[in-house]
């Protein structure tokens, strides 16, 4: 059984206009999805169901079993689905980083020295020990929304869903978060939906789901989804930088090979090109 | 108009021991008129308070040399602010958190009622109109509007249009396309490209994406420390691989294909935008099979 | 860069930080009853006060700088009071005449007063929340509220709220100069113009205040609900509050100046009488 399953999920924040329409989806324990659409596709709504912020008009979503129209499960799903959103000046409550850390285990009424242990882990897992005592006021974007992530990660949820995390840092800050949300994956087999629509943050999926006015119009592992050039274009969605060099390069007569979506892919197989000579 | 700043420093909390940090440190820069120009550096190397210079946001301290645009001395205590702030126009980081008014008229006309307070009422309505359909809204659509009801790339437009209202001959931009999908940044780039042949004679573009400085800008200065590490084409700068990736910042795609393909021997000489690069790499590759 | 300077804590660890919250609390209310006791022409009273708020300065290792700049945000006020005293005090020998104002003996010693008091006051209240953070302050105030909850007044909420405000205090500030300066771009004009202007070009800076306060509000909201937040029911703290014998020191200091006051009031009520 996924460890998420979503079926035939409809939501509307007006009973009028649906911003989800239809979204059948499922996430195995440990997979890396990104989710990818144009502003106002509805990726934010999408990740407030998963986490039972906004309930489904119809439709059915299931967490590690439990069930989300059932009232008594809200909890065991908020839990198991942590949400870290976009703007990281929005989502901290307290003016110590170990208290703001602090505030979901104590939500849970988990015991003293227990949420102590869970602080230490989690700030941790995101490199950020050394700041356990700092006011998040005077840390960057990237270490705020590292902050962000360890106030999740201290509820042990199964799944982390970064919602637009990165779209308000620099690139520093970005690749801050992206090398923990990555490290969480691969050695804590953290379960990350990763939305967003920075391309490059696609690369390293397992599966993408393209969404578009509501509607999931695409799923694959990133190769297969970039296949897809016209319908991305289409959809008002750009293939990475690299790829579309790489295209526009064969245009030219360039051999190149298909299926190249990044820098490092482009210049080894122009140098392949090269050597063949 | 000409921008130019002469060993212009900043400190911020001055006087105080532990508290104080130099955000510019004999800053020595000039844009000619004419020009698209980038600031690229780190958060916090002092690109903002750079920039907030520009029009007197921040005032140039004494003895903190000296910044002048066109025949504007804004080191002079007399510098007539109002009238140069028609004429420098500044665009900040998210700017549709700056809408107030209650429609959309009247919030791009709030600039034009400050600089020109007995404009009459037809030539300002012209204007606002104007510069609204410039950024690509229809006026008669949403003039009656509150700004809030808009989408948010709307909103983004209206904000730019309340900016550009009273043609300012440079434009200064905070990293102005923050938090757009790609569509929305393309279609914003062709804006500026757009006021850039129209009233807007210099504009001056702070941004992290260096694929954006590299494809659009005549020449770009590099921020590092509250100084100047480099200015250039982006050629130029650009073509210093290791000491941008010393100094945190992301090479531009071009830049760095250019640079993986140098370490193998393989030399492409181009302007660094993707035009230039495709053109100079297909004259290498083409045809090799 | 962003400096408030009343109600920023700062952090250190020092015998006054290290103290528990609620007793620290209790000592600032009984301190400003203290400088509210001293009466009139007391100054020695005031003297006990300044004493005491020194050494609370040094032991809590607060640079004296840091703690006078919390004075500068009412300085406008402490200054219009004392004008206001030393031009309209009309009673006492007079000194100086000049048209219908009198400056008077009285009058100056009544300004003198005036800003001791509330110096003392903004002083001791500042070093509170200099030594205590947001988080320790609102902890303690719910503490202290608890007998409250039988009347069911929501203690813990009113805490939540109150560190939440702190928390959000430096971010708004920060919005605050961003769009200040967006506007002044537009050429707004905040400096010029009588009290009415001053106060209608505000406008274009407090409506995007409040707009994003809202949005502010709303994602916080959110982030807290999916952080599993349900109200006070079964939480737990991670934060104990527990006394030492720092706080049982603070505790004597204070009723020691309590008691020099009240007994500086009553031998100077006696010298009156006998």
């Amino acid at each position: 059984m996924p460890l998420l399953q979503a079926e035939n999920l409809t939501f509307s924040y007006d009973k009028k206009h649906n911003v989800i329409k239809n979204v059948s989806l499922s996430v195995e324990k440990g997979e890396y999805i990104a989710v990818i659409g144009r502003n106002g596709s509805g990726k934010s709504t999408l990740a407030k169901l998963f986490n039972g912020l906004v309930k489904p008009d119809s439709g059915k979503l299931t967490v590690d079993g439990f069930d989300g129209n059932d009232k008594n499960s809200l909890f065991e799903i908020r839990k198991r689905v942590g949400v870290v959103f976009q703007n990281p000046d929005n989502q901290l409550v307290a003016s110590i980083v170990e208290d703001d850390v602090a505030f979901g285990p104590e939500n849970l009424g988990v015991p003293r020295e227990e949420i102590g242990k869970r602080i230490d882990f989690a700030l941790k897992a995101v490199g950020m020990e050394k700041f356990r005592h700092s006011s998040p006021t005077r840390l960057s974007g990237g270490q705020k929304q590292r902050i962000a992530i360890a106030g999740v990660l201290a509820l042990m949820p199964e799944i982390l869903v970064l919602d637009e995390s990165t779209a308000m840092l620099d690139p520093q800050g970005r690749k801050e978060v992206l090398d923990v949300v990555e490290k969480l994956n691969k050695e804590k087999n953290v379960t990350v939906i990763t939305i967003t629509h920075y391309m490059d943050e696609v690369l390293n999926a397992d599966k993408v789901f393209v969404l578009s006015d509501g509607e999931v119009v695409l799923t694959g592992t990133p190769e297969e989804i970039f296949k897809e050039k016209d319908r991305l274009k289409s959809l008002g969605l750009e293939l990475p930088l690299a790829a579309v060099v790489a295209d526009r390069l064969k245009e030219k007569g360039v051999a190149l090979p298909d299926g190249i979506l990044t820098n490092e892919g482009l210049a080894e197989a122009l140098c392949a090109l090269k050597a063949k000579i | 108009m000409r921008v130019e700043s002469k060993d212009l420093t900043f400190i911020y909390g001055e006087g105080s021991k532990n508290l104080s940090v130099t955000a510019l440190d004999k800053v020595s820069l000039t844009v000619e008129e004419g020009e698209f120009f980038g600031i690229i550096g780190q958060t916090g190397s002092g690109k903002t308070t750079f920039v907030q210079h520009l029009n007197g946001l921040i005032k140039v301290g004494k003895d903190k040399g000296s910044v002048i645009v066109g025949e504007y001395n804004l080191s002079d205590k007399k510098c007539d602010f109002k009238s140069l702030r028609a004429k420098v126009g500044m665009v900040f980081q998210y700017p549709e958190y700056q809408l107030f008014a209650e429609t959309v008229k009247d919030d791009v006309a709030f600039g034009l009622k400050n600089f020109a307070p007995n404009m009459p009422e037809g030539e300002r309505e012209k204007l606002v109109r104007e510069a609204v359909e410039t950024v690509g809204l229809n006026y008669d659509r949403i003039k009656e509007k509150s700004p809030f009801e808009l989408s948010g790339g709307q909103k983004r437009r209206v904000a730019i249009a309340g900016v550009i209202v009273t043609k300012p001959e440079v434009l200064v931009l905070d990293e102005p396309a923050a938090g757009l999908d790609p569509v929305g940044k393309r279609e914003f780039i062709e804006l500026l490209h757009k006021l850039h042949g129209a009233f807007v004679k210099t504009i001056i573009l702070v941004s992290h994406d260096m694929n954006l400085v590299s494809e659009n800008c005549t020449r770009a200065a590099i921020f590092s420390h509250g100084k100047i590490h480099s200015v250039g084409t982006p050629k130029e700068i650009f073509s210093r691989y290791d000491e941008l990736v010393e100094l945190g910042l992301d090479l531009p795609v071009t830049a760095s294909l250019t640079r993986a393909l140098k370490e193998n021997g393989i030399e492409i000489d181009s302007d660094l935008t993707v035009d230039g690069f495709i053109e100079s790499a297909a004259k290498i590759f083409a045809g090799e099979k | 860069m962003k400096e408030v300077a009343f109600g920023q804590y700062y952090p250190a660890k020092s015998f006054v930080h290290n103290m528990d919250a609620r007793v620290k609390i209790l000592a600032v209310i009984a301190y400003i009853v203290a400088v509210f006791l001293v009466q009139s022409f007391q100054f020695m009273g005031f003297a006990a006060c300044l004493l005491f708020v020194l050494i609370a300065t040094a032991a809590s290792g607060v640079p004296f700088g840091k703690v006078l700049k919390s004075i500068k945000g009412i300085l406008f006020f402490i200054i219009l009071s004392a004008i206001l005293q030393v031009f309209f005090n009309a009673t006492g020998n007079v000194l100086v005449e000049w048209g219908f104002i009198k400056i008077t003996d009285k009058g100056l010693l009544n300004a003198a007063f005036i800003v001791a008091r509330i110096t003392l006051m903004v002083i001791g209240a500042s070093l509170l929340t200099l030594t205590t953070s947001p988080v320790e302050l609102a902890d303690g105030i719910e503490s202290l509220l608890t007998p409250l909850k039988w009347l069911k007044f929501p203690v813990h909420e009113f805490a939540l709220i109150m560190s939440i405000a702190l928390r959000f205090i430096p971010t708004l500030l920060d919005e605050t100069d961003r769009i200040i300066k967006a506007q002044k771009a537009r050429g707004a004009d905040f400096e010029s113009g009588n009290v009415f202007k001053k106060a209608k070009a505000l406008i274009p800076v407090l409506i995007p205040l409040l707009i994003s306060s809202f949005r502010r509000a709303d994602e916080l909201a959110d982030a807290m609900d999916a952080r599993c937040y349900s109200g006070s029911k079964n939480r737990t703290k991670y934060k104990k509050m527990h006394l030492t014998w720092r706080d049982l020191i603070g505790v004597l200091v204070m009723a020691g100046l309590i008691t020099g006051v009240v007994y500086l009031n009553i031998t100077g009520f006696l010298a009156v009488v006998v």
